[in-house]
């Protein structure tokens, strides 16, 4: 038999084709059902740098519950490159069991079935919910129903040097943001080469920080899914910020913490993540303070942790167990004061060791007063459209260091924002 | 028939005989085949296949549905307003990552083909920044650039001259990615044309010297052409390899400033898929960066067919 060119040639095509249509078969989103409930899979961004804090929560959950074995999966550098690898795991079929679901991550998680509601779990695995602080605990709630328990959850904090500070004759961090503008001018005028406030840029979350300014002159990102880039006050923010821009008083960098951490700049805006790194690597004496207000002029913000829903229901609840035990009130006291992110269980803050450690350490203190005293939970808009603190960071980025219109780039971002929402979240809801 | 210069050309009929193969030739050709093909058909084209088909869908990569949306992808990427930067910014980082690669390898690699002190231990040196990982060259340049604690920060102090802050330019941002990049892929380029360089015939640049040829006219007009076609396949795989560009610029500027000052197509695939979630742009903009990337390459060898038939 002789097989002639155009033959193969159509025999490949064939083949070819073929692949096509079979590779038409799904998205890769079939189930991880089975697999070994006693052995755990946490995927984590060590946030705080935690890693080996986290292993060893990781040792002591095993020495008590010998049955189990815990794998600590690397998830990446930060909250969304570790979204960013749970979601090709998720297209992938291969799932952790527990994963670390940040303020702007676990939504579009929840609202896609990808990770699983808690409530049932809680009350199976015998899970004391009343006992995490109420206002971190309600900030994973959709559609009445829990989908993350607080772990490494922050505020930003106002740190502000405290020998300039004295230096310029200052009392005491601002309290309003035109307070600050007055002090930002005296600072300024006394070191003319020292920024008066650095603050991170749009792809380090300025969305966030920017949040609690916008809420201080009564304006917002979004009233729930009403877009409110265009209002009055918003955009009255938003010039504010260009003008202390402008006038030197605020700069906005990529890495703000080491420019104030080595006395470049007069005060940051910073994570409460970040004091333990600035307790161990700054060369200056600081202090932390509230955001500027009216209150509330901060936003709260760090992560949680989620339990994948592709996963059956006995891996479930050993994932929830672990999660209970990571978070449960001597490792909450642990991490807490590894880190520098509040203590998420109330119990914990009762405990003595983290009441001898608040009294040596008052600037922990500000973060937990500031939560019950001058935090609201965050606009729809920023932390749950997907790609919105991106989005948003870019816009501000354009306002401050790109000086362009504050009314245009507004106008964009409600635009904009308006659009992801009704494509990606109006038709889910 | 047998040609003047004694190469055999085949008739047409003869030609037609040819395309016949027997059962056992095609066994052969297929046993020695089939192995690379199934691993290019799973590896390569099955992906390639895929992506294709994802980009006719609206799918939120969390989720396990898709919804099919046919052209609608294609659509909403010809009408967006970053579209034309995004496609600039791609071509620019190509320019010039292919120019100033092949330019500054083919003059080191000129160089170094001299009988020079310390040769091997500079050709070492020069090729090592191509097997670093992206990402660590990106953290390390960051301290070149940093506009507060950086190298050229300090250099340009020196003489009284204020850096420019890269991060917060786009023209900047775009001159930072490229030139570290080129930094990175020099030595590659520098490699290949050395190779080239030394196996090229050394009796027709004697020829030239004898004739009183001068050295620039010698390059141009004796050197270059022996380094054509190592020239073609360098500015393919240059090309190529520069389009496929990820981390330097995730680490260094992640597409900014101002979202998209340095987002070339392949980070905007990532970025769609990943960020935005919207898994099936992110594959539509993936096919179209396939479909330009394949017109690009055949010009390319159509050129040089016909620089080599000249």
């Amino acid at each position: 038999m002789h097989i002639t060119r155009r033959a193969l040639l159509t025999t490949v095509g064939g083949i070819a084709a073929a692949a096509t249509l079979t590779s038409c078969a799904g998205t890769g989103g079939s189930s991880a059902g089975g697999g070994d409930p006693k052995n755990i899979r946490f995927m984590s961004n060590h946030p705080g740098k935690s890693q080996d804090l986290e292993q060893k929560i990781i040792d002591a959950f095993v020495a008590e519950n010998p049955e189990y074995s815990v794998e600590l999966i690397d998830g990446g550098s930060d909250y969304e490159e570790l979204a960013q690898k749970f979601n090709a795991q998720l297209a992938g079929g291969d799932v952790p069991d527990i994963v670390v679901a940040s303020d702007v991550t676990w939504f579009p998680l929840a609202l896609n079935e990808a990770i699983t509601p808690m409530d049932e779990l809680w009350s199976s695995g015998k899970v004391d919910s009343d006992d995490y602080v109420d206002t971190l605990r309600e900030d994973y709630v959709f559609e009445g129903k829990h989908y993350g328990l607080p772990y490494s959850r922050s505020t930003p904090l106002f740190y502000f040097n405290s020998e300039l500070w004295e230096k310029a004759g200052l009392d005491g961090a601002p309290t309003t943001w035109d307070e600050f503008d007055e002090m930002a001018a005296k600072l300024l005028k006394d070191n003319p080469d020292v920024a008066p406030l650095v603050v991170p840029d749009g792809s380090n979350y300025l969305d966030w920080y920017f949040q609690g300014m916008i809420w201080t002159f009564g304006g917002s990102y979004s009233k729930e899914w009403d877009m409110a880039f265009t209002d009055d006050k918003s955009l009255e923010a938003g010039r504010f910020l260009a003008e202390q821009v402008n006038k030197g008083h605020i700069k906005i960098t990529a890495d703000p913490t080491n420019e104030f951490g080595t006395g470049l700049a007069g005060a940051l805006l910073e994570s409460t993540g970040s004091l333990g790194g600035l307790k161990e690597q700054a060369a200056i004496e600081f202090d932390t303070a509230y955001l500027p207000g009216p209150k509330p002029g901060c936003p709260t913000g760090g992560a949680g942790l989620a339990i994948t829903n592709k996963i059956d229901d006995e891996r479930k609840a050993s994932a929830m167990k672990f999660v209970e035990f990571a978070t449960n009130q001597d490792n909450t006291v642990t991490f807490s004061q590894a880190t520098g992110y509040m203590p998420v269980r109330k119990s914990a803050l009762e405990h003595p060791d983290e009441q001898a450690y608040l009294k040596d350490e008052p600037r922990a203190q500000t973060a937990i007063d500031q939560l019950a005293e001058n935090t609201q939970s965050q606009d729809y808009a920023r932390c749950f459209l997907p790609g919105g603190g991106d989005r948003i960071g870019e816009g501000l980025d354009r306002i401050t260091t790109g000086g362009e219109d504050v009314e245009k780039i507004f106008e964009e971002l409600q635009k904009q924002s308006q659009e992801v929402y009704e494509r990606d979240i109006e038709p889910k809801l | 028939m047998l040609t003047g210069n004694g190469t055999f050309l085949a008739s047409p009929d003869v030609a037609r005989q040819e395309r016949r193969y027997s059962r056992a030739e095609v066994a052969l050709a297929v046993a020695l085949l089939l192995p690379n093909l199934v691993l290019l058909g799973i590896f390569t084209y099955r992906p390639l296949l895929d992506n294709i088909r994802l980009s006719f869908f609206s799918w939120n990569i969390s989720s396990p549905q898709a919804t099919f949306v046919g052209l609608q992808n294609y659509v909403e990427w010809v009408q967006r307003d970053d579209t034309v930067q995004i496609l600039m910014n791609t071509a620019v980082f190509m320019g010039v990552a292919v120019f100033g690669s092949m330019a500054l390898g083919l003059g080191l690699a000129l160089l170094l083909d001299q009988k020079l002190f310390g040769r091997g231990v500079v050709r070492s040196l020069v090729f090592a920044p191509y097997v670093i990982s992206g990402a660590a060259i990106g953290i390390a340049f960051q301290f070149v650039f940093d506009p507060t604690f950086g190298v050229v920060q300090d250099l340009l102090a020196r003489v009284g001259v204020a850096a420019p802050n890269f991060y917060k330019h786009s023209g900047w941002a775009m001159f930072m990615i490229t030139a570290t990049y080129v930094w990175k892929n020099v030595g590659y380029v520098f490699v290949i044309y050395l190779a080239a360089l030394q196996a090229r015939r050394v009796d027709l640049d004697e020829a030239a010297e004898i004739d009183g040829t001068g050295q620039l006219r010698k390059f141009w007009r004796v050197t270059l052409p022996q380094l054509r076609p190592t020239t073609f396949f360098l500015s393919v795989t240059v090309m190529l390899n520069s389009l496929q560009v990820f981390d330097i610029i995730n680490v260094m500027t992640r597409g900014g400033p101002y979202g998209t000052g340095t987002t070339t197509m392949v980070f905007q695939v990532y970025q769609e898929t990943f960020v935005n979630q919207r898994a099936g742009y992110g594959a539509t903009v993936a096919t179209i960066m396939f479909l330009i990337l394949l017109v690009i390459t055949m010009v390319q060898v159509a050129l040089q067919e016909r620089g080599r038939r000249a």
